[in-house]
């Protein structure tokens, strides 16, 4: 017999009910502490700015006109580096995912001599600390006078080895007996790829698609050393411009950060299943 | 499957449209556009406009955004520079033209009746490389002390008078600096842009920043070392000019925000200081309407061993790869006329760059602006000019990392009580001498002019033999 | 053309568009690092093109900056423990039949999914020594129990730190002990990582553990502590190890957009990490060559961690 026995039936039930408790009052209090932070910058963007100072919760008076501040200001338009990141973000995301599930295809799917070489130097390069890259593609953008341009901003973050390793993954899974099918009747690797592979793939296609646009979407390092415009600016940099020239004034900088945040939020509501799904996949695989 | 990759390519394919359309959002009215990289002074607008009225086939456009000399070299290099871009210090100067930015225009000042001696002394460095000009300088300053006359009057303290010395002006800034609980200062004596303090502090006391021939950097002469030390007395023993976590306790909230290190322009327009070594530039804010109540005046500053400024100023280079090589050397033009340095003069942006808009037939106009008829001081902001020599950068230095960072770095050490001036003064000066024996083991030709200007007696960087290139 | 290749050219048609961008924009620049990590270039042309050998290594070995840097890299993943364990523990509490575990995850992702230049700002504000909540609050608290003299922490603008570490040389000076812009940096990764990644790769490896190895040990009567030490953690071990390794990774890559919006390298230089480092020798400065080189010993850095992971991964993995 042992000396120490959890208690059954209602005993535990009892305990396990206690410990739920505790647990919950445990997660609210440090979802209270995550909040915080977030709690205060709403807050303060609506508080004239003497007040942002002083802690007092409810702001004297609901100060919208920070708002149609920030949105009217000259010297920053925020409509156009919304666009901006937009633009550049989708651009980059349709490029990377027909790129890379083309590649993954050729990778996963056609038998060609030092194929799997190849993909070893794929592998080889996900390694390497991004900033290493960076410095000669400035360079490079130097010499083809692509500095401060759209097609220096899109084109060099389409082309990552991520894309192509996680779907020629994904397609490794879908059974070839189906490829099998399909070239019995006749299909040309093109076709196999449109109408068989593809489809199979959209999960893996979202993913990406998500993952993509929500690392370009936020990028600072490649926005920040390539622009020089003001009308190129993409969402990030417009953020440290307005920083830079507002700062004395906290509660528009905190309306700026709101309105920089809910979009993210908005988007992380709605896509929370695929982005979970994502992360497990990606470090399960890596 | 096809169909969604289709259409996300239709919807991008729109959206560029969109872009396109937005980047030619700008007037189409038949000028040619001429790009200029500077600060974005408030009064710089109401400069281009008088350009553009002058000049109707250009539209000078300002882009504050992009000033920084590295930048602005790599931008030019990549195709995408400015015509025009300013510049504040003689290294920067170096590093425009030795990278082949800067277009010499010693043929358009000749074509036009302009000449080196009509400019202000003080501003040469900062556009002339080898006795030819890249540019023209914009505006000259020398730094002078404003005082607030309504802190001396509730004081009963007299106002400054211009054969004041230094112990004066200790003396007053004693008096007039009020500390509150802890010590902590509700009101400062003197104030003054800590960066800015070779165009006194060194100048004053006898020192230089190298050799007449830019061979070596004196830097830890005695005479610098004193000047250093004479400003540092002033922070921690007359206790007059607040170190740096004083200058960040002492801005108040209710309009400012409470941000780290305001400068010195706001803290003594919003009366928090009693006197400041400034220039007439800081006008330029202070008239503004927040300042309304603001009583002035200004005042050479104190002598001290010598009497002499360094000056400063802001000149306007030419990009050899501008795409309007034209209308930038009529902007050059504009520089060197009437207009531009009346419009200085009134503008208080400091003092314009010709010198003879400043005296003779144009004297009055300059002492008395109608528009500003309280402001009866500028003939002291002449007078400083008058005393300022200009700051000279040595030709064997890479300017671009040693002067700027390593005098700022080993200088903030001082201002934050973590080094003693000496020295920090004999740290960055032995790094600018082993900077310019590095240079020199690189550069060949520029050795063979260093051991010219050895023959001829000058001082070389190194103290031992053995450490020569 | 016989079958075997058509099929290459097919395969090639297929890669094509990817693999000439792989080799423009991420294997050229590679090579194009290394080789140029040998130069003297200088973008902005004051100097003339010379090829220099292992000079610049050598400089970056001897420069005091460099191993000063370094520290700040190392000392930043100081926090790495706590937001590791900080994400077990939620995890745990998660992983439990708790009513609201989907609201409770989303409330805990937010900072990690939302983290950009907006989110510094925001800390930006709240660290501000005069008029930031957190010194208010500080304030308030230290009042309350009576201290009312103690000095508030001065956080972005100060250059003390836990480990009293000198700002100058990598040594240990007394009057540098304190809150300073380092631990300010740490405290706010520490919010953002909790509740992050981290804490889904833990919920998913927690959701894969066997419950019969639950119930064995409820037979044998373990506590919740016991359980979580003889079952959980051993259970998590390859995720902790993948974890660890990633947060190096990262960790060593870190600290360029904090130290660029928040302090622009920090009081004298105490925020600056590798990275910020490589930015400005290589963007404001231009000094291509030495930041390549820089960023080669990060790589070198990089790989001999990751080279870790290959030799004693597996070993975890296959337990």
């Amino acid at each position: 017999m042992s000396t120490i026995r959890t208690p059954r039936g209602f005993g535990n039930w009892w305990v396990r009910k206690g410990r739920l408790n505790a647990s919950h009052a445990l997660l609210i209090a440090l979802a209270c502490t995550t909040l915080l932070p977030f709690t205060w910058m709403v807050l303060a963007s609506f508080k004239p700015l003497n007040e942002v100072q002083q802690l007092n919760p409810i702001p004297s008076r609901w100060q919208q006109e920070n708002y149609t501040e920030v949105l009217n200001s000259k010297d920053i338009s925020f409509k156009k580096y919304y666009f901006n990141s937009i633009f550049v973000a989708g651009w980059v995301t349709l490029l990377c995912c027909l790129t890379s599930s083309m590649a993954g295809y050729a990778f996963a799917r056609i038998r060609w001599p030092g194929r799997d070489h190849v993909f070893k130097l794929y592998l080889g390069t996900m390694m390497i600390p991004g900033v290493v890259m960076m410095i000669p593609n400035y360079t490079l953008m130097v010499k083809l006078h692509l500095l401060d341009s759209y097609v220096g901003l899109i084109v060099p973050a389409a082309f990552t080895a991520f894309g192509t390793f996680l779907l020629r993954q994904f397609m490794l899974t879908i059974p070839s007996s189906l490829d099998e099918a399909a070239t019995m009747d006749g299909a040309s690797h093109w076709r196999i790829y449109w109408d068989v592979i593809l489809p199979l793939a959209r999960p893996g296609l979202i993913v990406l698609a998500i993952f993509t646009f929500m690392g370009n979407y936020g990028s600072f390092f490649w926005p920040l050393i390539l622009i020089k415009s003001e009308h190129l600016r993409t969402l990030p940099i417009g953020m440290l411009y307005f920083d830079t020239m507002y700062g004395k004034q906290t509660n528009l900088i905190m309306a700026a950060s709101v309105m920089n945040i809910v979009p993210l939020i908005i988007v992380f509501i709605i896509l929370q299943k695929y982005l979970v799904a994502g992360i497990q996949l990606g470090a399960v695989k890596g | 499957m096809k169909y969604i990759f289709l259409g996300a390519f239709g919807v991008m394919a729109l959206l560029s449209g969109v872009a396109w359309l937005w980047q030619l959002d700008g007037v189409e009215d038949g000028r040619t556009e001429l790009v200029w990289i500077s600060d974005d002074n408030p009064v710089r607008r109401e400069q281009v406009e008088l350009f553009n009225k002058l000049y109707p086939q250009y539209r000078l456009r300002l882009d504050p955004l992009n000033a920084g000399m590295e930048k602005t070299i790599v931008q030019c290099l990549a195709g995408v520079g400015p015509d025009l871009f300013a510049c504040y210090f003689g290294f920067q100067r170096m590093a425009f033209v030795r990278s082949g930015v800067a277009l010499n225009v010693a043929d358009a000042w000749a074509e036009r009746g302009m000449d080196l001696d009509a400019v202000w002394p003080c501003t040469l460095p900062l556009f002339v490389h080898d006795g030819r000009p890249y540019g023209h300088p914009g505006n000259a300053y020398a730094p002078a002390v404003w005082y607030n006359k309504t802190l001396f009057e509730e004081a009963g303290i007299p106002y400054p008078t211009p054969d004041w010395t230094w112990d004066d002006l200790i003396a007053i800034g004693k008096q007039l600096t009020i500390r509150g609980e802890r010590g902590r200062p509700r009101q400062l004596g003197l104030i003054m842009a800590r960066a800015d303090w070779p165009s006194v502090f060194l100048a004053q006391w006898g020192g230089r920043m190298y050799t007449p021939e830019g061979t070596r950097c004196i830097l830890d002469s005695p005479e610098a070392i004193a000047g250093l030390q004479f400003c540092l007395d002033l922070m921690h023993k007359h206790h007059l000019m607040p170190n740096l976590h004083e200058e960040a306790t002492i801005a108040t909230a209710g309009g400012w925000g409470g941000e780290v290190g305001l400068s010195p322009i706001t803290l003594f327009g919003a009366g928090r200081a009693a006197m400041a070594i400034g220039g007439r530039w800081w006008l330029c804010a202070l008239r503004a309407e927040d300042y309304g109540g603001l009583r002035l005046g200004a005042v050479t500053l104190p002598h001290g061993l010598y009497d002499r400024l360094f000056g400063w100023g802001r000149a306007t280079l030419v990009n050899a790869n501008a795409k309007n090589l034209e209308g930038a050397l009529c902007f050059l033009e504009y520089l060197h006329g009437p207009d531009w340095n009346l419009l200085i003069n009134r503008q208080a942006d400091s003092l314009g760059p010709v010198m003879r808009y400043h005296y003779g037939e144009y004297e009055e106009a300059f002492l008395y602006n109608p528009e500003h008829p309280e402001e009866d001081y500028n003939a002291v902001w002449r007078a400083a000019l008058e005393q300022a020599e200009p700051m000279e950068v040595s030709p064997y230095v890479n300017g671009v990392t040693v002067d700027r960072i390593l005098m700022r770095e080993e200088t903030d050490k001082v201002w934050s009580d973590l080094k003693t001036a000496e020295e920090a003064l004999r740290d960055a000066t032995r790094i600018i001498n082993e900077a310019i024996v590095e240079q020199l083991r690189r550069d060949p030709v520029l050795r063979k002019r260093y051991y010219e200007d050895l023959a001829r007696g000058a001082r070389p960087a190194w103290d031992r033999e053995e450490d020569a290139p | 053309m016989n079958s075997k290749r058509l099929t290459t050219v097919t395969a090639l048609c297929f890669l094509l568009p990817n693999f000439l961008g792989f080799c423009t924009f991420t294997l050229g620049p590679v090579v194009f690092s290394l080789g140029a990590s040998f130069t003297n270039w200088n973008l902005m042309k004051t100097v003339p093109l010379r090829w220099v050998g292992f000079a610049n290594y050598v400089k970056l070995v001897h420069e005091p900056k460099f191993w000063l840097y370094f520290v700040n890299t190392a000392y930043l993943m100081l926090g790495m423990p706590i937001a590791i364990a900080g994400s077990l523990f939620l995890a745990v509490l998660l992983s439990q039949k708790l009513r609201g575990v989907i609201v409770y995850r989303t409330l805990f992702y937010l900072p990690s999914f939302t983290a950009g230049v907006a989110l510094l700002i925001l800390w930006k504000a709240l660290y501000n020594p005069s008029y930031g909540p957190i010194n208010t609050l500080l304030g308030w608290f230290f009042d309350g129990v009576g201290l009312s003299g103690a000095e508030l922490p001065e956080w972005l603008t100060s250059t003390k730190n836990l480990l009293a570490l000198g700002y100058e040389r990598v040594e240990i000076v007394a009057n540098q002990l304190g809150l300073g812009a380092r631990d300010a940096i740490i405290i706010m990764g520490i919010w953002t990582a909790v509740g992050g990644g981290n804490m889904l790769l833990y919920l998913a490896g927690i959701s894969n553990i066997p419950q019969d190895l639950y119930e064995a040990a409820d037979i044998d009567g373990a506590s919740v502590w016991a359980k979580f030490r003889h079952v959980t953690w051993p259970q998590l071990a390859p995720t902790t190890f993948f974890i660890v390794i990633m947060s190096f990774i990262g960790g060593l890559q870190g600290g360029f957009e904090q130290a660029r919006v928040m302090t622009l390298g920090g009081p004298a230089g105490t925020t600056t990490t590798l990275s910020y480092y490589i930015y400005i020798k290589a963007f404001e400065e231009f000094q291509i060559g030495y930041a390549s080189s820089i960023a080669w010993v990060l790589f070198i850095l990089v790989f001999s961690v990751t080279m870790l992971n290959w030799r004693f991964g597996s070993r975890y993995v296959n337990y």
